[in-house]
Formats: C-alpha cells, structure tokens, sequence
C-alpha cells in the first residue's frame, strides 16, 4: 500500500517544489520582470493538483494488489536492475578515462556474466565474444566509417 | 496547388542517387531490425539509430531518417506475425489474422502479404501528401502565435485523451514534459531557469537524452523483470514466402480500402497508425462476407490493418513537417531527428527547403519499394535475428543507447541524464503511465511556451487573444472535444447497456 501511495506523493511533491521554485526564479531584466515565471506557474500548479487527483485515485484501490510490483522484486530482477545501474554509473566514469573500446568491453562484457551467468564454458565463450565483437565494430563503424570522434 | 514541377524531378534526381539509395536501403533494414525486436518499437529504433546521421549532408540524414521510421514500422509487423508481440501499437491489429496464420504455417505468406499491403497504404498515402501536404503548408502561414500555442494544446489534448482510464497519469506525463522544457536560459529574457547550478543545463535538457533514456534504457530494464523466463522466439520455417491468386483477390479491396483511411487518420494528430489499423480491421470485418473468418488467419485481416497503418505513418508526416506538429511518440522523436539535422518543420519549410521537402518525399516512394524487396527477400535472415537470445540483445541496446547519447554532446553528464530518464521510463511502464504524452510535451513544449508568451506581449496581457479568430476557436472546440469525448463515449456505453436489457441481465 504505502509503496502505491509513493508515486502520486513524489508527483505531488515535485509539482510542488517546481512551483516554489519558479515564484523563487530571478526577475528578468527586460519586458515584464516576472515573465519567466507564469508559464512555470501555471504547469507546476497543474501537475500539483493532478499529483493530487492521482494520490485520491489510488487511495480509493489501495488495498488492491499491483501485479507488476509483486515481478520486480521477485526472483533476481531486482538484483540484475541494480547490477545493470551500478555497472553504467561506472562505465561513466571510466568511459573517457579508459576509451570507448577498453570500457565498452568491460561494461558489456559483465554486464552479459550477471544477466547470463558464469556457469558453463558456452557461456564464457558467448559473453566475451559478443562483448569483443560488438564493441569493436561499433567503435569501427563510429570512429572508422562514420567519423564520429570516440574516447 | 503552388508545386513547381521541376522541384518534384529534383527530388527524384536527389532521391535516386546511387549514395541515397544505399541509405534507403541500410535504413530500411536497420528499421526493420530493431523495429522488430521484441520490446522494442519504432519510437526506440529511431531514437538509437539517430546518431548514424550526425556528420551526414542534410538531405541524405532526412533520406536515412525516414528510411528508419517507415523500415521500424515494418519491423513492428514482423515480430506481430511471427512472435505475437507487436513492436509498438500500430502493429497490435497485425496480430490478430498474421500470427494465427504463421501458426498454421504461412508465416512467408502472412510477411509477403504485410509487405505488399504496406507497400501500396504507402504509396496511397504518398498520393495524399504530394496533394495536402503544399495547400496545408499554405494555410498554416495564416497561423499566428496564438493559433499555434492552440495548435500545440490541441495535439496535446487529443494524445493525452487517448490514455484509456488513465487520463491523469497522460496530464501527469503531459505537464511533466513541459516542465522538462522549461530548464535552461529563457529565450526571451535570458534568465536562467531551474539548472541548479549545472552549466551543462543552460541549453536545457537534449530530448533526444530523455528519449533514448525512457524508450530505450527503460526498455532494457523493463524487460530485465523476467528476463531469465525470456527466450528466443524465432520460428525456424516461415513456409512459402509469396501469396496465391485467391489470397491476392481477397486482399486487394481491403488494402485499397485501407490506405485511404489510414492516410487521413495518420494526418489527424494523436490519432496515428493504432486508431488507423483498428479502424480499418473492424471496418473489413463489418463488411466482409467471411467475418467469423477473422481472428482464426483471414489474410484480408492482416492485409487491412497493414495497408493501413503504413499509409498513417505517410500521414502523419503531413501536420509533422508542415505545422512540426508530431502526432505521436514516433513522429516526436522523428521531428527530434530532424531537428538535429538542422530543420525547422513548419509551413516555411516547404517554402524555403523544396529540395529537402521532394527528396523526402520522393525517396518516400522510393523507400517503400525498397521494403518490399528487403522484406521478402531477407525475410529468412529477418527471422534469424529474432532467434537472438533477449539475454545478449538487451546489454547490446543498452551499449547502443550510451554510445549514442555521448555522440550527440559528447559529454558525460549526458549519460547521468539518460541513466535517470531510464528509471523514470521503468517506473512509467510499471506503472502504465502513457509515455508518447512526455516526449511529445518535451518536444514542443519550448515553442508553446515562445508562442504563449509572444501572444500575451501582442495583446498586452489579454487573453481574449485566444479567441479572436475563426482558427483559435475551431482549435478550442476541437480541444475540448478531445477531452470530453472519452467521457461522452462512455457515457453513451452505459446509456446503451442500461436501455439494453438481455444485457442487463447478462
């Protein structure tokens, strides 16, 4: 329940902070000094009280059950969701550092052992080739063919 | 009409040129490729493929674009046919006939027949363009600012209106893209709006970013929930790949029923190839002298919906290029595509580009040939790709969503951006919040913003701007039809139901 509540509270809530924010935005120098703001204004309002409507329309089911939330967190979906984040945050950061090909490599390469596993040499095999092959002829058809400039 | 001939010969002298054509080709089948892979529709081929345009001259960019959408809008079809699982909406109706009749061992004669009935809708649909397409340019010079902040409300209303029981979560994923649209310097005043600091925000948020992060990214993790119960689907032997003399007579007059239809829904905004491919399947049902064959692999089931939801996807071209008005979340991240080309749709568009305008269009024609051929020619590889194990395609589209985010701006913050907008997509697509509203918004929503303004300046901050043409009111009518008529329908449903009484019994 509380997590069905969460969404429209969230929206309700940036809906909110968007609002404070555009009455807290500078005065324009020029023309009208709030006009910057009513555009803003008028959305950020908007998606408040729609966040709201939202938040008493679930409130009405809430003690229905949401199929889709029970799948994310069964099994090993939830894990794979974060390995899949937690990998992409560090090809990030070691994209420029150690270039397209080296990090693209790494990156897709455990990215394939935690959705497919360890288990079994096919595996080994499948995962370091796709990752060897695919990597290097996206860097070949992006720097080589096309003359997009990669790290 | 105001075309000049010699335009239209240009654009095929352009269109066919022997580089042109390469890229018709290689869009088609990189279209059709992703477009067709499981989870993933034409919004999301269009999106990852983009930037295999940047450095291209503009006109074969456009040629290569186009060739993506109309090959990922084939693909859709494909994966209908052989996989049950429709790339995107417009492709659901091919369902409904294509797969039962790949069951009962057609599939090459369900792919040819969806490759020929597309073929003609297209090339219907390309009639109707070369013939609305010039006086509607022409007309929409009589739009000022305050027409086209209605124009963009109305497209709004109408794509929000179509989230089926769920119309505040489209306002919600509505008011959300405008807001996207909102981050950076103001255009009129320079006033640094909502970018906390973050200098890399001053020139707002790049959709083709928030795109790729919620089609694509989303997708991916999306499709992790239950990935280890995922398998290749991909059928081994698709049986003969042409049609019979029987099943051609059948299909003709529903394909040449359909293009029409398709074209003027696909011109309609928010309407799109969905509404047109279910219009034109119940309308072949209710007129066909074998409709208990429906359902269970009546070719004409499946020629229908095809024809039509090809020549919507021409159709909606039409309000795109002419008023860069999108219809739909495909057409949104196509006008995306040719913004980064470095066009500005609109009504001067066709005044100012007639070469890139008849190059498109020609090589619209040209394109839908060429389908064709790729389509059945390879459909034996076609069907092989889908054998690729969802295990190793979706780390594979998640490499090709980063790799094409950083060769837009080639700047790693975009990647935080993309990371974030992937999540906002899973969350969507669990919580079936529609997201065509979102991109649509964030595309347009600058421009609203410019003309609202602009239109309040003219008038001196008086509204009644908004009402004083013919145009403005006929827009205000039409928006809040789009808004009510979800509820009038549903009322008339119950009307009918309660004067109805075996059904009440029921």
């Amino acid at each position: 329940m509380i997590l069905r509540m969460l969404v429209p509270a969230f929206v309700s809530f940036i809906g909110l902070s968007w609002f404070i924010a555009s009455v807290l935005l500078p005065k324009a120098p020029l023309g009208d000094p709030n006009g910057p703001m009513y555009y803003p204004l008028i959305l950020s309002g908007f998606l408040f009280v729609m966040g709201v409507i939202y938040f008493i329309q679930e409130l009405k089911v809430r003690h229905q059950e949401k199929g889709i939330l029970k799948k994310l967190f069964a099994g090993r979906t939830p894990k794979l969701i974060i390995a899949a984040l937690i990998l992409s945050i560090l090809y990030t950061l070691t994209f420029e550092k150690l270039g397209f090909l080296v990090s693209t490599i790494i990156f897709l390469g455990l990215l394939l052992f935690v959705i497919n596993g360890f288990r079994g040499w096919k595996k080994w095999v499948t995962n370091i080739a796709v990752a060897v092959l695919f990597s290097f002829v996206l860097w070949y058809g992006f720097s080589q063919l096309l003359g997009i400039g990669l790290p | 009409m105001g075309y000049n001939i010699s335009d239209m010969i240009q654009g095929f002298h352009t269109a066919l040129m022997p580089i042109n054509l390469l890229f018709v080709v290689i869009g088609g089948f990189l279209g059709t490729i992703v477009g067709m892979l499981p989870g993933l529709g034409p919004a999301t081929a269009v999106a990852v493929l983009i930037p295999i345009t940047f450095g291209m001259d503009p006109i074969s960019a456009l040629i290569l674009m186009a060739a993506i959408y109309y090959g990922a809008m084939y693909g859709g079809s494909r994966s209908s046919i052989l996989l049950n699982t429709p790339g995107d909406g417009s492709a659901i109706a091919a369902t409904f006939d294509g797969y039962p009749m790949a069951k009962k061992g057609q599939a090459g004669q369900a792919l040819a027949m969806s490759a020929i009935a597309s073929l003609i809708g297209g090339l219907i649909a390309v009639v109707g363009f070369i013939l609305l397409a010039g006086p509607l340019a022409k007309f929409a010079l009589k739009f000022g600012p305050a027409e086209y902040f209605l124009l963009f409300l109305f497209t709004l209303s109408a794509i929000v209106s179509l989230s089926k029981g769920a119309m505040v979560k489209g306002f919600i994923s509505m008011a959300v893209g405008l807001l996207l649209s909102t981050v950076g310097i103001d255009q009129q005043t320079g006033v640094y709006r909502f970018t906390f600091g973050i200098s890399q925000l001053s020139d707002g948020i790049d959709f083709l970013v928030v795109i790729i992060g919620i089609y694509a990214v989303g997708e991916v993790l999306y499709n992790l929930i239950g990935i280890d119960k995922l398998s290749s689907k991909g059928k081994k032997g698709v049986g003969k790949i042409w049609i019979t003399k029987e099943q051609w007579k059948r299909s003709l007059g529903p394909i040449l029923r359909s293009g029409p239809i398709g074209f003027v829904i696909g011109c309609l905004p928010g309407a799109g190839g969905s509404i047109a491919s279910m219009l034109s399947y119940t309308t072949e049902k209710q007129i066909s002298k074998r409709p208990d064959e429906f359902g269970k692999g009546a070719i004409e089931g499946l020629a229908a919906p095809e024809s039509s939801n090809n020549a919507a996807s021409v159709g909606a071209m039409i309000p795109l290029l002419t008023m860069g008005i999108p219809g739909s979340g495909t057409t949104a991240v196509m006008l995306g595509a040719l913004v980064m080309i470095g066009l500005r749709p609109g009504p001067l568009l066709f005044k100012d580009s007639p070469d890139m305008v008849w190059s498109l269009i020609d090589s619209m024609f040209i394109g839908n040939i060429f389908l064709v051929i790729i389509n059945i020619l390879l459909v034996g590889l076609l069907v092989k790709i889908l054998d690729t194990p969802p295990k190793v395609l979706y780390p594979i589209i998640l490499v090709l969503a980063f790799v094409g985010t950083y060769t837009m701006n080639y700047s790693i913050v975009d990647f935080y951006l993309l990371m974030i907008f992937g999540i906002i997509g899973l969350v969507m697509k669990l919580l079936k919040f529609p997201i065509a509203p979102l991109i649509l918004a964030l595309i347009v929503g600058g421009d609203m913003e410019q003309n609202f303004r602009k239109s309040l300046v003219s008038s001196n901050g008086d509204l009644g701007v908004f009402f004083h043409s013919g145009i403005s009111i006929t827009l205000i009518v039409l928006t809040l039809l789009s808004l009510t008529y979800p509820f009038i329908i549903q009322w008339f449903k119950k009307r009918k139901k309660s004067a109805d009484p075996a059904n009440e019994s029921m």
